[in-house]
């Protein structure tokens, strides 16, 4: 208890309650973003890089010395936190682009194709799985002024899986199908589904038997965990232009009776749990937040897509405590260790910042984004415009858009255990740092 | 032995192969960036003594007639720079920086702090595209002209004043004011069969529309990238 942030955390911990571990996406089950382990002030040495085949937009769950993610090659994996070496790999049908939750014995975790799984955590072998209504990305016509506009158009920037949150015997997540899913945790069972008018892609986050999550459809819903019985739904920003200002893709953090999310709106919300009523609002211009945002110390941590902006605001009131300019997008959720920040870049930079005053403290580069071929990057790693992004037409947006990420972009949220920072990129890689 | 000939005679008098005339015509090879070499064509050409002009292809960056600015041949170097066209702010220009040889050039390529290598062989006479130029404007439409569009649930208010210049082309000032105020650079503005046209190229905005005399405003549409929006402009007042 040496700090107000620990006191924090172990007040979530407690606020849980029949939660039986904290191996999930966002550290627990408020999605809180703030980590017991403390992270390294200065960058020493790539501990291991463990190279999946693809793109890993996962975030990575430690449990009892393994971490568990999952690939866009369609696999599971269990790697020793230590070594670096593949415990086992488990096999879906399509890209595993959500967290896991890891409970006793058992991960959990969905795929692209439709299905939620839960593995023996020892083994990977699977013990159930559920097929959902299947996965989608969000899609619209003429999505951000892709054309032709007239065509309905997937999303490239819908990267991430809704990931679940397990308590009180039952698994919670999200889905492209448009509901939001109770299972019972030991027979995968369905309890019951929430319908939501668009894609769930956030992740639900749970307090006082209340989960709270966010739909494309631009609404955020409390919906009761036992009864799946809506509770209240806050009404989001809408674009019915090009559909660029809508959705929440973010996943909500609860902390002391306030859900805090981004929306792709550009704002930050802050909501009374209990009431569903706005208490404040932070706009970032013309800028997605689709990072989660970590709530630790009175303070709300989060970043900016196109205005690469990191923000502290004021948890009570929302006014600004600090702001950074960073080199490029985030969809990275940022995550709290000690007196660390941590936060992915879209160019393939993992920054820790000073927690008190926002100032970079070390960065790493991955690979590819050193690499930067094609120069997707200028020499001081903004995304080079000219390069990329020539046309609006058919697939040129989509094909920019991977070339983004041939970079080795940062989506998956950093994980600090041990003095080690771990998190996936998509150059196919999960680095372990310390 | 060819080359070596072309060298050799330009070395002899520079009436017989000036440096405008080696560097002039059509250019094609490609610059090696690193993971995958960009195919590009040049075209330069000399009008009056230092008067070029030049333009650019690259089929892999989906350009075609970029026009080429701040173009400096001498002797056997070639310096010229893209812009408009290319990169919407000055820090994304790319530069190139050839020495001349006969019919190949070759040099360096620098853009977004970065630098490459670039081969190029002459293949022809140059045809180099113009860029589209601005026009006068119909006096009936000379001044100040206010109207708004709404984008992403916020109201944006327009001020576009426009004037003609004797003996050149007319001037346009566009100015959007939401949240913060920004005076748009206008890069061309032209009046074509009555269809008005405002280009500000580093915002990706665009403003296109025609004078109604029966209602004394211009009706258009303004454009920021893929999206178009209404915008009808009225006089003040």
């Amino acid at each position: 208890m040496k700090t107000p942030m620990l006191a924090a955390a172990v007040l979530t911990i407690l606020a849980c309650g029949p939660c039986q571990a904290q191996s999930m996406f966002r550290g627990d089950a408020a999605h809180s973003g703030a980590y017991a382990g403390k992270s390294p002030r200065a960058f020493h040495r790539v501990v291991w890089k463990f190279q999946t085949g693809s793109r890993v937009v996962s975030s990575p769950v430690w449990s009892d010395g393994a971490l568990y993610f999952g690939s866009d090659d369609g696999h599971v994996y269990a790697v020793d936190a230590a070594s670096g070496r593949q415990r086992w790999k488990h096999a879906t049908g399509g890209p595993v682009a959500a967290s896991p939750a890891v409970v006793g014995d058992t991960v959990y975790i969905g795929s692209y194709d439709g299905k939620f799984y839960a593995l023996n955590a020892r083994t990977g072998a699977a013990k159930w799985k559920f097929a959902t209504g299947g996965e989608r990305r969000f899609e619209a016509k003429g999505l951000h002024g892709m054309q032709p506009t007239t065509q309905t158009i997937a999303d490239p920037y819908d990267v991430f899986l809704s990931s679940p949150v397990v308590a009180h015997g039952a698994v919670y997540f999200g889905s492209g199908d448009g509901h939001l899913y109770a299972l019972d945790a030991a027979s995968g069972e369905l309890r019951w589904k929430f319908r939501t008018g668009d894609v769930v892609h956030a992740s639900p986050a749970l307090a006082n038997g209340v989960l709270y999550v966010g739909s494309w459809d631009s609404y955020l819903y409390a919906v009761d965990a036992a009864s799946g019985k809506e509770k209240w739904r806050y009404h989001g920003g809408e674009d019915a232009a090009i559909h660029n200002q809508v959705g929440f893709q973010s996943s909500p953090a609860v902390v002391d009776g306030v859900v805090y999310t981004g929306c792709r709106d550009s704002n930050l919300y802050a909501i009374d749990a209990e009431t569903g009523k706005e208490k404040w609002r932070f706009s970032t211009g013309l800028s997605w937040v689709v990072s989660s945002p970590a709530v630790a110390g009175g303070k709300v941590f989060f970043a900016t897509s196109d205005s690469s902006l990191y923000h502290v605001v004021d948890a009570a009131t929302g006014k600004p405590v600090l702001q950074q300019q960073g080199k490029s997008f985030v969809l990275s959720s940022p995550a709290v260790a000690g007196d660390v920040v941590l936060v992915g870049v879209l160019n393939g930079t993992l920054e820790a910042r000073d927690l008190a005053s926002g100032d970079l403290l070390w960065d790493f580069q991955t690979d590819a984004s050193r690499r930067n071929e094609g120069w997707v990057l200028t020499a001081d790693r903004k995304f080079n415009n000219p390069m990329l992004f020539r046309s609006n037409w058919r697939e040129a947006p989509l094909v920019a858009s991977a070339r983004q990420d041939s970079v080795g972009s940062i989506y998956s949220s950093p994980l600090v255990m041990n003095g080690v920072v771990y998190f996936g990129s998509a150059d196919g890689n999960v680095y372990a740092l310390d | 032995m060819r080359r070596l000939i072309l060298a050799a005679l330009c070395g002899m008098s520079t009436a017989v192969c000036s440096a405008g005339e080696v560097a002039t015509g059509r250019w094609q090879g490609t610059i090696e960036i690193p993971g995958g070499a960009l195919d590009v064509i040049v075209d330069l050409a000399q009008g009056a003594p230092d008067a070029w002009s030049g333009s650019l292809i690259a089929p892999g960056l989906g350009l075609k007639g970029v026009p080429l600015s701040e173009i400096a041949i001498k002797g056997d170097t070639a310096a010229f720079a893209m812009q408009r066209g290319f990169g919407r702010t000055p820090d994304e220009k790319a530069q190139f920086d050839a020495h001349v040889e006969g019919d190949t050039m070759s040099g360096e390529f620098r853009q977004a702090g970065h630098s490459a290598t670039f081969a190029l062989r002459k293949i022809g006479p140059a045809q180099v595209e113009q860029p589209p130029r601005s026009t006068a404007i119909a006096k009936e439409i000379e001044g100040r002209w206010v109207g708004e569009y709404e984008l992403g649930g916020y109201t944006r208010h327009v001020t576009i004043t426009l004037a003609n210049r004797t003996g050149a082309p007319a001037t346009a000032e566009f100015v959007v004011v939401g949240k913060r105020t920004t005076n748009l650079p206008v890069d061309l503005i032209t009046q074509d069969e009555g269809l008005l046209r405002i280009e500000s190229e580093a915002f990706g905005i665009n403003f296109e529309g025609r004078f109604r005399k029966e209602s004394g405003d211009i009706k258009g549409t303004f454009e920021q990238g893929p999206v178009e929006l209404p915008l009808t402009l009225r006089r003040p007042g």
